[in-house]
């Protein structure tokens, strides 16, 4: 099992030379701070940063070799986490096209059978109740133009 | 003293008490509630203060940084579940009196002793920060830009478990901050001709995404554990004038304590109560009594913990950089309302300054009486369950993203920034110093930049100031602290 602080380090190490190599496309403008300095200085500290943060885990991967973790992995966590982005998702898009008043029941309900509420009235009332609570504060008090479907 | 008499004028508006009470109750509830902590109460409180004057914003936030600075005693006390991780010294001996059936004698002293130290710092807060604010406005361009190198270095290093984890989790924000227009050359960077990216991440939903977002993806995780439930009846709220007068010999000190840690930039509630704790234990007659159900132990990190929320607000107020991790998220949405914090807020807006002032004062007293009134319904407060409570917490915070400004690109980036938030903080990278980059980093460019227009380019002129030199030390100073703090916890652990 790779440490997550390897796994991390590297990420960042590419993040960060990244940004750096992008900062070369950045005109040269000389008035008081050019725009490459600030990236380039971040991204510099970042790089240093992340290798030793890699430095640290291959550390202690080498202290803790042969007693070999088994990574937990919960199913159903993941699924109920990728259903979720996915529903959230979805809704942004169908927002504009239904209105804030059909597609933010859907979503409630849809969220709130992911968090394992079962009682199928709870589910009603609150995604019913919380839309109408938030469209009148919103829509009403606060005038919030929130998307509309054709008549309201 | 005219400027407070206008200050009570303004809050004791019924609009305004009302808002602020809203503001106390809303954090006392956060706060009580294990999984909401102050900061994402602030966040959920974005949406409405968008529409609100920046007074009364503000007020109703302080509230809830009171609020939930207090009621995370309560589930400390009643399931030895601390509601905020100020709290977590309040389970030590709030938890054995709970389970011999003092659960109501418990939350009452930390009532008292949480509206003690409210009181204590809060008047700490009037006299300090003018005369800070003050000195303050001799500040240039040089002394901005090292004060901001300073906020974030000190958050990055006290703030998280692992040195290198909190400066990483900082330069990444400063990085997300560079994205889009150059505030002094005009040049949009990072962005691709992608006119999303052109304006650079809006802050805000960075925020609701790294703090509210992620917080509901790690309640995900945690579906199908029994929450706990404290069923014994609650009587007898008030101490004996017998043990009063033992308390507030412990308040005071801890309060003075809490106060002065809330003051310096990158600590907060958490440090400030256990520091308190083990004092009181230090001076205590018979400490062997402490973890068995003290009540001083309840008093000592209560008064402290709510010591910090006035001295944090200080160096907030006065220099723009936040004293822990809740003023830090507060910064964010007070620039959303119009109010720069720093010392020209003093002069130029005395009426928000003041109407903090008072209002601060006020929202103890609020917790005073709520405390005392609600005792009875908290243990009901605790069996929100967690099903219900997270998805209308994600549509407030949807609505939240959109209505800024009314664009669905906003929700998106919440979001995005929510799986990103969820994996950091799983991993030990925490969002605070994260955060403080983003709304610092721009900051310190523009103050850099006009330092050097100023000076015709000359970079020696970042080293000029005595005052910026002190900070740039204090920058290092405290790195080179929390690496050795971290150096002797490690060999304890190992021990």
């Amino acid at each position: 099992m790779i440490k997550n602080e390897i796994i991390y380090g590297t990420l960042f190490l590419l993040i960060s030379i990244l940004f750096f190599a992008l900062t070369f496309q950045f005109p040269d403008i000389t008035i008081a701070l050019s725009p490459k300095v600030f990236p380039r200085f971040v991204s510099s500290c970042l790089f240093i940063l992340s290798l030793a943060l890699i430095f640290q885990g291959i550390k202690k991967q080498i202290q803790e070799k042969g007693e070999l973790k088994k990574l937990e992995i919960n199913k159903v966590f993941i699924i109920r986490f990728i259903l979720l982005f996915v529903f959230a998702v979805i809704y942004m898009n169908i927002l504009e096209f239904l209105g804030y008043v059909i597609a933010t029941p859907l979503f409630i309900a849809i969220s709130l059978i992911i968090f394992n509420e079962k009682r199928w009235y709870i589910i009603v009332l609150i995604s019913i109740l919380t839309t109408l609570v938030l469209y009148a504060i919103f829509r009403i008090v606060f005038r919030v133009p929130l998307p509309r479907f054709i008549f309201w | 003293m005219t400027g407070l008499i206008e200050g009570l004028a303004f809050v004791y508006q019924p609009l305004n008490l009302f808002f602020l009470l809203i503001g106390v109750c809303g954090g006392i509830l956060v706060g009580a509630l294990p999984g909401l902590s102050g900061s994402v109460g602030i966040i959920l409180l974005i949406p409405f203060l968008y529409y609100m004057d920046p007074a009364m914003a503000l007020l109703m936030m302080c509230g809830m940084f009171c609020g939930s600075m207090y009621g995370g005693s309560i589930s400390a006390i009643l399931i030895s579940t601390p509601g905020t991780p100020s709290a977590a010294a309040t389970i030590l001996d709030g938890y054995p009196l709970a389970q011999k059936g003092q659960a109501g004698k418990a939350i009452g002293v930390a009532t008292i002793a949480s509206t003690a130290g409210g009181i204590i710092s809060t008047l700490c807060m009037i006299f300090i920060s003018p005369q800070l604010a003050r000195f303050a406005l001799k500040f240039g361009p040089e002394e901005y830009f090292a004060l901001m190198i300073f906020g974030l270095t000190v958050i990055a290093s006290v703030a998280s478990k692992s040195l290198i984890k909190g400066l990483i989790s900082g330069f990444l924000g400063l990085l997300i901050a560079s994205v889009g227009i150059d505030e002094l050359t005009g040049y949009a960077r990072f962005s691709f001709n992608n006119p999303n990216l052109m304006t650079g991440f809006p802050m805000l939903s960075v925020l609701i995404g790294l703090f509210a977002f992620s917080q509901i993806f790690i309640e995900l995780g945690n579906i199908g554990k029994k929450a706990d439930l404290y069923k014994q009846k609650i009587k007898g709220v008030l101490p004996t004038w017998k043990e009063f007068k033992q308390l507030i010999s412990v308040i005071i000190p801890a309060s003075f304590l809490g106060t002065i840690i809330g003051i310096i930039p990158g600590t907060g509630g958490a440090i400030a109560s256990f520091m308190a704790y083990n004092e009181a234990k230090r001076f205590s007659k018979n400490p062997e009594t402490f973890g068995k159900g003290n009540l001083i132990g309840i008093a000592a990190p209560e008064a402290a913990n709510n010591g910090t929320t006035g001295g944090a607000m200080i160096p907030l107020l006065t220099l723009g950089i936040p004293g822990d991790v809740i003023t830090a998220v507060m910064l964010g949405p007070l620039m959303l309302i119009g109010v720069r914090p720093g010392p020209l807020l003093f002069t130029q807006n005395p009426l928000v300054i003041n109407s903090l002032f008072v209002g601060f004062m006020t929202a103890q007293f609020l917790i005073l009486i709520l405390g005392f009134i609600s005792v009875k319904v908290f243990p009901h407060v605790l069996k929100v369950p967690v099903s219900i409570l997270f998805p209308i917490i994600m549509a407030l915070c949807f609505l939240g993203a959109f209505s800024l400004n009314n664009s669905i690109y906003d929700m998106f980036i919440a979001l995005i920034f929510g799986v990103i938030g969820y994996f950091m903080r799983k991993h030990g990278f925490e969002v605070a110093p994260m955060i403080l980059g983003v709304i610092l980093g721009p900051l310190a460019e523009r103050e850099l930049g006009k330092a050097l227009i100023i000076s015709h380019g000359n970079w020696f002129t970042l080293i000029n100031s005595p005052i910026a030199i002190f900070f740039y030390v204090i920058s290092i100073a405290s790195v080179v602290y929390s690496m050795i703090r971290l150096k002797s916890m490690r060999k304890k652990n190992i021990e």
